[in-house]
């Protein structure tokens, strides 16, 4: 329950939250206080002192315990000398304060010289330029000369993750990658060491670990919250510059929290996601699986339909297709859990439309070992899920599938056809490092044992061994080449927007199936 | 409503003796005749043996790309993509890479231009990339581009623009 109360910023009189941050109080009033250290999702520390501000209160009369007026009838406000940081000061009601004056201005210019005294100022070169807050606050309230004339501190740039940099030279010593890895993460193995000008964040590996580099799944978290280009990604490092990219508001597919993004797109390409608009809303940070994911949508892409391994057209493959739909006489769809609920609704209109057939047709999204033992709502850390399928909610509120997996691997062997929904081929989907080591899976494995391939049809996104072997593969859109909703673990449903335009013709995997229902009515019109 | 029509444009009338065309031949002739006296006898040259023999350039003439290096002879440019975006005529590509330790000696920064490609098929000469360079590392002071029968070799890549000489800095082109 917000606990409203009156405070005075600049003269204008302001209703905010009692028990807010000022800096985020003032935020929802559109008054933006400069700030580096300070975050929302981490514990204040007051270091960088960029957001100073005067505070003031009324001043008292002695004999009537009343406020003081002056001849106009106003009261008087007594100002503190000093000043204070506003991350800092707690809300109190009544409290006066200037975020704009003059006297705040000239102090702030002081603290953004003092921080860029060791700042090589080499945003050409710097990745985080664009993005950066340093950058942004030193155009908006620092001053353009420095009153500096001594040499610069120089300290090499050193690699403290398996995919970070630090450059110290850009570092202002915010603590914020601290903080992070401390409370957010849960390791605390960032550090300052040495004291005054020398002071540098270095990785401290924690008691009991032999660790050399920093290797926690939050690497691209780190490089983000910096608000200076000190912590960098090394594998998006001068990939491209951040003003290149357009942005949608998406979701990332990575695992069953679905997370919401922004995709920073480029050539048709994704390059990165970012943490979505309104951070506070829809989640400040995302894991470095899924944020270093997207370059899986344009490598290695099945763009051709293929028959026994072969590339072949469209209306070469699904006529035989449809013939072999008229001689099997059970079907089974496997997986599927990776579509979005457009897909599958249309998918399961078809499946139904089969039925009513008299084709014996089932449906099993379970598809590896964990979703047999049920470890849906097991976590690997406080974002990323072991159930790594974005759409596998849907699915379980939608079909029943088969009571226990010996079954659905008897009626692997008896089905005349199996259709494989996009289980070959998801990207990050498995737990494998290279997802081009698709014969470690565990459902390659089991059908290469029981020698399905033969009857086997894929609806695939990429190409690798598995659609080598199947009998058919027909090219699928991955996620970002259309819009869709998909539920995510707390069975919010959330949008997808279109980021990538698709090669030409592509279709869904539900669209596709209905192109090949349709070849296949035309069929049964000619056989009677 | 009556309009009163004002015609604000009147017709030259044309003099008796303006129709025939002897005068304004002679006066430009006479012009003609100026400049030939000027530089036939005054300065004794009409021509120049271009191309083996080339008039000077004005300081602010905007020809070939010219990378350039500092004192040190360490490339100037860090690949910040300034010229790539302010270029009008999309002529300019540039793919950056880290520089390694043992190229430390050639570069100014951690960042280099792996690739830089100027697209003469596509270069308007119209300097904005020159402008946009912080460094300095960019200039159009490598002379009159020279024709060619093929379009690759019009495509200046990094080697075909590295000047050895340190070259101007910032602000001092005249």
């Amino acid at each position: 329950m917000p606990s409203m109360v009156e405070i005075f910023v600049d003269g204008l009189k302001l209703q905010v939250d009692e028990k807010k941050n000022l800096i985020d109080a003032l935020k929802e009033k559109g008054i933006h206080v400069p700030h580096f250290c300070y975050h929302p999702a981490l514990e204040v520390v007051g270091m960088c002192r960029i957001c100073l501000i005067e505070v003031g209160s009324v001043k008292i009369d002695p004999q009537t315990k009343e406020p003081a007026r002056d001849d106009k009838g106003q009261v008087i406000v007594q100002w503190n000398p000093k000043f204070q940081a506003a991350c800092n000061t707690p809300i109190t009601a009544g409290m006066h304060i200037r975020v704009a004056s003059e006297k705040v201005k000239k102090a702030r210019e002081g603290v953004m010289e003092f921080l860029l005294i060791n700042h090589p100022l080499d945003c050409p070169v710097c990745d985080k330029a664009g993005e950066c807050s340093l950058q942004d606050y030193s155009f908006a309230v620092g001053n353009e000369t420095t009153r500096y004339r001594e040499v610069k501190r120089n300290i090499p740039q050193e690699k403290i993750g398996t995919n970070l940099l630090i450059n110290h030279n850009r570092c202002i010593l915010c603590y914020r990658c601290v903080r992070f890895d401390r409370d957010i993460v849960g390791i605390h193995d960032l550090e300052m060491q040495a004291r005054g000008n020398d002071t540098v964040i270095a990785y401290t590996p924690p008691p009991g670990s032999r660790d050399t580099l920093l290797n926690h799944n939050y690497q691209g978290a780190l490089a983000d919250i910096c608000p200076v280009g000190a912590l960098l990604n090394e594998n998006t490092l001068f990939r491209s510059r951040v003003w290149w990219y357009q942005q949608n508001q998406s979701i990332c597919h990575g695992c069953s929290t679905l997370c919401r993004v922004t995709t920073n797109v480029k050539n048709n390409e994704i390059y990165r996601y970012m943490p979505p608009e309104e951070p506070e809303k829809n989640g400040f940070f995302i894991c470095d699986k899924g944020r270093f994911s997207t370059t899986d949508f344009s490598r290695d892409r099945l763009l051709t339909y293929l028959i026994k391994g072969h590339g072949s057209k469209s209306r070469d493959v699904l006529p035989q297709l449809a013939d072999l739909f008229h001689q099997a006489h059970s079907l089974l769809l496997v997986g599927g859990t990776t579509e979005s609920c457009e897909d599958i609704d249309r998918i399961l209109s078809l499946v139904q439309k089969w039925q009513a057939k008299g084709k014996q047709v089932n449906w099993e999204y379970r598809t590896q070992p964990y979703m047999w033992r049920g470890e849906w709502d097991k976590k690997v850390d406080f974002l990323l899920m072991v159930d790594q399928r974005p759409n596998s909610n849907y699915l379980r509120q939608k079909i029943s599938g088969f009571t226990s997996q010996e079954k659905w691997q008897e009626a692997l062997q008896e089905a005349d056809l199996i259709i494989v929904i996009n289980e070959f081929a998801a990207p990050y989907s498995y737990r494998i490092e290279n997802y081009a080591d698709i014969e470690k899976l565990y459902l390659f494995k089991l059908f290469e044992e029981k020698s399905l391939w033969s009857k086997t049809v894929l609806l695939n996104t990429h190409a690798n061994a598995a659609t080598a072997k199947a009998l058919a593969s027909l090219p699928i859109m991955v996620f970002p080449e259309k819009a869709g909703t998909y539920i995510d673990k707390e069975g919010v449903a959330k949008k997808s927007a279109q980021s990538l335009t698709p090669a030409q013709g592509l279709l869904s995997s539900g669209q596709i199936l209905a192109k090949w229902n349709d070849y296949v009515e035309q069929d049964s019109l000619a056989y009677v | 409503m009556a309009t009163k029509i004002v015609q604000v444009h009147q017709k030259y009338a044309w003099k008796w003796w303006q129709k025939f065309y002897f005068m304004s031949i002679t006066a430009g002739l006479l012009v003609t005749l100026k400049h030939f006296l000027k530089s036939a006898i005054l300065r004794r040259q009409v021509t120049v043996r271009y191309p083996e023999e080339k008039r000077p350039l004005s300081s602010r003439f905007r020809g070939l790309h010219r990378l350039k290096k500092d004192e040190e002879g360490r490339l100037r440019c860090t690949a910040c993509y300034c010229c790539q975006w302010v270029c009008p005529a999309d002529a300019i590509h540039i793919e950056a890479a880290a520089v390694t330790a043992e190229e430390q000696h050639l570069y100014r920064e951690d960042k280099y231009p792996k690739v830089f490609q100027v697209d003469l098929l596509r270069c308007i000469f119209c300097g904005l990339c020159e402008e946009a360079c912080p460094k300095g590392a960019i200039y159009l002071d490598g002379g009159i581009p020279m024709p060619d029968d093929s379009r690759d070799r019009l495509i200046l890549n990094k080697e075909d623009m590295i000047e050895s000489v340190g070259g101007k800095l910032i602000g001092e082109r005249v």
